[in-house]
């Protein structure tokens, strides 16, 4: 990619990018222009900017992975304060960004700390994605007060960038777009936030649990520049939809600047407008990688190929055959072997597998590109759950450790629920019902209603998701973490 | 798992490892169990400080002799357990804990120790970041020796020495019973089967004092639960382990850059508590930033819990007991396990294989709890 030249989308079939107002922002004393909405992390990419960090142990220039920040890739210096995650910081007019040399130093400005601040909540939950935004949705209109806390400047989690249209059934809106899923339900949330049964906290993170007597109690830090303040969030029932992170593969030169995660491939092309690459090797075929390789071609795009390990492709086929009709190829039982390159991707060496999926010797090919884009599975987001004292369990058809829950979504601590993919690994649609169910369970649980039948319905909506075939790994997950679960009256 | 050994040691700590090491290494049949992983107890989770400056002789004495192992252990154990010696700075507030600090600085400088008394602008030079108004100090006390190292690196190192010289160690293990008869160890139970054995280290902190029970002996061991904080990585900023008796804090800058500390709650009371406190979070970060007001702007990343096995004088137990034969006892480190833990695991050795003892280990029994009141180490922190 030629510096300077222009990576902004300007025409996509589905998402409109008008030209937005310019901001101007300093990057290494250098003088760079983004726009309003952009993350500096997506400003920069859009600049030409691939290396934002060095590694610590061998000195290796790194980009961001994860690009929604859940990964600690990205760390820089805005405004003299060090260990900014800059994928999910907003650009601002004047800012100046500055790459670490390696360990950070601290700012010489002065730090205005807020006091701490108790807040008491019926209901806490902890994540705005489809999850957490219909477990509080649910809690908040059965007249139990919520908190919503979410770590990014926006609501809807991964819902913002998903411009495919859902499938299921019509009570889970299937046939809409994921953005425009996230919009209505944002706008539910507004009305209940009118009405002040919802407060909503984003650009804020739960850092921990802590001993209480007869309550449940987090620390929540909500960040502002040098203000950033300490809440003391006391409530009696907590509903963790904090999602998952993405996983890596290992392989030679998987750290350099261009090997991302496909969830930072989805957002700075469908969120921001930003082009990750010219031209991208698609690692996986489940139904993120083949969704996220036709939402390139749609941003405009070139997808050299999808290459994925299993023997068949795991995602929808449907999915597969619109790629087909583009003309990119899958390749199944094919893997990538190394990426190379200096300072960035510049190609990969793809290779065959064997039925014991060991690369065959002589069918190594080499793919030009600047992009690899891993959509490999992802894994639950669990540090939450494991600090509580929940129990967990290590369940591969849940993408890893879980927590095991009931059929209410209740965890093994009386008043911890958990929902979406934080609770094993599935798709927006289930995540929503388990979060309507977490936050209906939550509100019978505090007594604000007895809608047993209600909660029964939602179960069944579940269950219908989950039949047919692509249902099936789920369905052995959830039977596994129901089987398992005992809960506790901690 | 073996069926039979001359030692069995319960505790895969830092203790446990280093005892193991220095037995087998004498040649004797050493057999470890370990209920967890190893450093899973109050090794993993401690501050990791190695310090030499104590109120009492004895505790100075393991501490000095330890540090000199410490500047070799690299080398002995051949692995890197990130050992620094950036000295210890101890913060007096007042008159009365400037004569205290003196008098102590008078037993060491007597054990050959190189102590300093600083002035409250001296501090600054040691460490710049430190706050003296804040601090609300009179003077310090500094040992340039005093350091710090990585405690899991450091029992791993032991253990896998250890193993190179044919100890056994089980993890996930745990210790169900002891068999006594005729006033000696005799069998060892454990959940994965029996051994036979006629000594027995009792190493295993805090359940010290339940394994204890199994053979009939009552440890005079109480459990505090102890909260201690890491922040995000930072260039450095600082060497010194920074300590204050009175406040009660302790903190430092580790090699990757993380600045670990702690703090007792004021309300904290005795119990098997694990849970984190917000009253931690609010305390130590006030105080820490009052010591070190730059460090406002850190991110705390980690908070975790361990526990003191904390004894009537705040002094271990070890060496034996009177009425059963073989058992040895190595606990009640009151918070200071493990920076003395290379003496420790030496002198205990040498009274196993050798039956050799020592004034320290004379004056560190559990018989000194028996009726007369013993001298108690005054200088505590965490």
């Amino acid at each position: 990619m030629v510096r300077g030249r222009c990576v902004r989308i300007r025409t996509h079939p589905i998402i409109d990018f008008p030209k937005r107002k310019q901001l101007s922002f300093c990057f290494q004393k250098k003088r760079l222009v983004g726009e309003e909405g952009d993350t500096i992390a997506s400003a920069l990419h859009a600049a030409g900017i691939r290396t934002l960090t060095t590694s610590l142990k061998y000195d290796n220039p790194r980009g961001f992975f994860c690009g929604i920040g859940k990964c600690s890739s990205c760390l820089m210096r805005v405004n003299g304060i060090p260990n900014v995650r800059i994928c999910i910081a907003p650009l601002k007019e004047g800012i100046c960004v500055e790459m670490q040399d390696k360990l950070a130093r601290l700012p010489v400005a002065e730090f205005f700390g807020e006091p701490t601040k108790t807040l008491d909540f019926d209901v806490l939950v902890v994540g705005a994605g489809p999850a957490g935004l219909c477990a509080a949705l649910e809690s908040a209109s059965r007249n139990a007060p919520v908190l919503l806390v979410d770590e990014n400047q926006c609501l809807g989690g991964q819902l913002v960038k998903q411009t495919h249209k859902f499938f299921g059934s019509r009570e889970e809106r299937a046939g809409t777009r994921g953005i425009d899923i996230a919009k209505d339900l944002e706008c539910e949330l507004h009305r209940l936030q009118r009405e002040g049964k919802i407060q909503v906290m984003t650009d804020a993170t739960v850092i921990g649990y802590y001993e209480s007597k007869n309550r449940h109690r987090f620390g929540v830090v909500k960040r502002c520049e040098y203000k950033s303040r300490l809440y003391d969030v006391r409530c009696k029932a907590v509903i963790l939809a904090c999602g998952a992170m993405e996983n890596m593969l290992l392989f030679p030169g998987n750290d350099l600047p261009g090997v991302y995660g496909a969830g930072a491939v989805q957002t700075l092309m469908n969120v921001y407008g930003v082009k990750p690459g010219d031209r991208v090797l698609m690692v996986g075929a489940g139904n993120v990688g083949l969704i996220v390789s036709y939402q390139l071609l749609q941003a405009g795009i070139m997808v050299d190929r999808v290459v994925e390990a299993a023997p068949v492709i795991g995602g929808y086929h449907v999915h597969a055959a619109k790629l087909r009709r583009c003309g990119v190829p899958i390749f199944t039982s094919h893997s990538i072997k190394e990426v190379y390159g200096d300072e960035k991707v510049e190609g990969a060496i793809v290779v065959k597998l064997d039925e014991q999926w060991k690369p065959v010797k002589g069918s190594e090919e080499d793919v030009p590109c600047d992009t690899i884009c891993l959509a490999v599975g992802l894994t639950p987001s669990t540090r939450l759950l494991s600090q509580i004292g929940v129990d967990l369990e290590f369940i591969p058809e849940a993408g890893g450790y879980v927590a095991l829950h009931d059929e209410s979504m209740q965890t093994s601590v009386r008043g911890v629920y958990v929902a979406g993919d934080a609770s094993g690994i599935e798709e927006a649609s289930t995540a929503m019902i388990e979060g309507k169910i977490a936050g209906l369970a939550a509100a019978m649980q505090l007594g604000r209603i007895r809608k047993k039948n209600l909660l029964v319905q939602y179960q069944n909506q579940l269950s219908q998701l989950r039949a047919g075939p692509f249902g099936e790994k789920p369905r052995i997950a959830k039977e596994k973490i129901a089987k398992h679960v005992e809960i506790g009256h901690v | 798992m073996k069926r039979k050994s001359d030692v069995v040691i319960i505790g895969g700590g830092v203790n446990g490892c280093s005892i193991a090491y220095n037995l087998a290494k004498k040649g004797l049949d050493v057999v470890l169990f370990e209920k967890n992983y190893l450093a899973a107890g109050a090794t993993g989770a401690c501050g990791a400080g190695i310090r030499q400056q104590w109120s009492t002789r004895e505790n100075a004495l393991l501490a000095i002799q330890s540090v000199k192992i410490f500047e070799r252990l690299n080398r002995i154990l051949g692995q890197d357990i990130e050992f620094r010696q950036g000295g210890y700075l101890i913060a007096v507030h007042d008159s009365q804990g400037m004569e205290q600090a003196k008098k102590n600085v008078t037993m060491q400088r007597s054990l050959g120790l190189k102590v300093n008394i600083l002035q409250p602008e001296e501090i600054p030079k040691v460490a710049a970041i430190l706050d003296v108004n804040g601090m609300r100090v009179i003077g310090a006390t500094f040992c340039p020796t005093d350091g710090h190292a990585n405690p899991f690196k450091t029992t791993f190192a032991y253990a896998h020495a250890a193993r190179n010289y044919g100890a056994e160690i089980n993890t996930h293990t745990s210790v169900v019973g002891l068999k006594v008869a005729g006033k000696a160890i005799r069998t060892v139970v454990t959940d994965k089967g029996t051994i036979h054995t006629d000594v027995v280290v009792n190493a295993a902190g805090i359940d010290s004092k339940e394994i204890a029970k199994m053979a009939k002996v009552n440890l005079p061991l109480k459990p505090f639960r102890k909260e201690i904080m890491a922040t995000e990585r930072l260039a450095p900023l600082f060497e010194a382990m920074v300590i204050s008796f009175k406040d009660g804090i302790y903190f430092s800058q580790q090699k990757e850059g993380q600045i670990v500390g702690g703090i007792p709650i004021p309300e904290e009371t005795e119990g098997y508590k694990t849970m984190p406190t917000f009253a931690f979070l609010q305390h130590m970060s006030q105080t820490l930033t009052r010591y070190a007001p730059v460090l406002k702007h850190v991110n705390l990343l980690r908070h975790w819990t361990g526990f003191y096995d904390v004894t009537p004088d705040a002094r271990p137990i070890l060496g034996v007991v009177k009425d059963v034969k073989g058992f040895i006892q190595c606990n009640g480190f009151s918070g200071h396990g493990f920076m003395i833990s290379p003496m420790v695991s030496k002198l205990l050795t040498d009274l196993i294989a050798e039956g050799k003892t020592s004034e320290v280990l004379e004056s560190l029994s559990l018989d000194r709890f028996k009726g007369k009141v013993t001298e108690k180490e005054l200088s505590v922190v965490g």
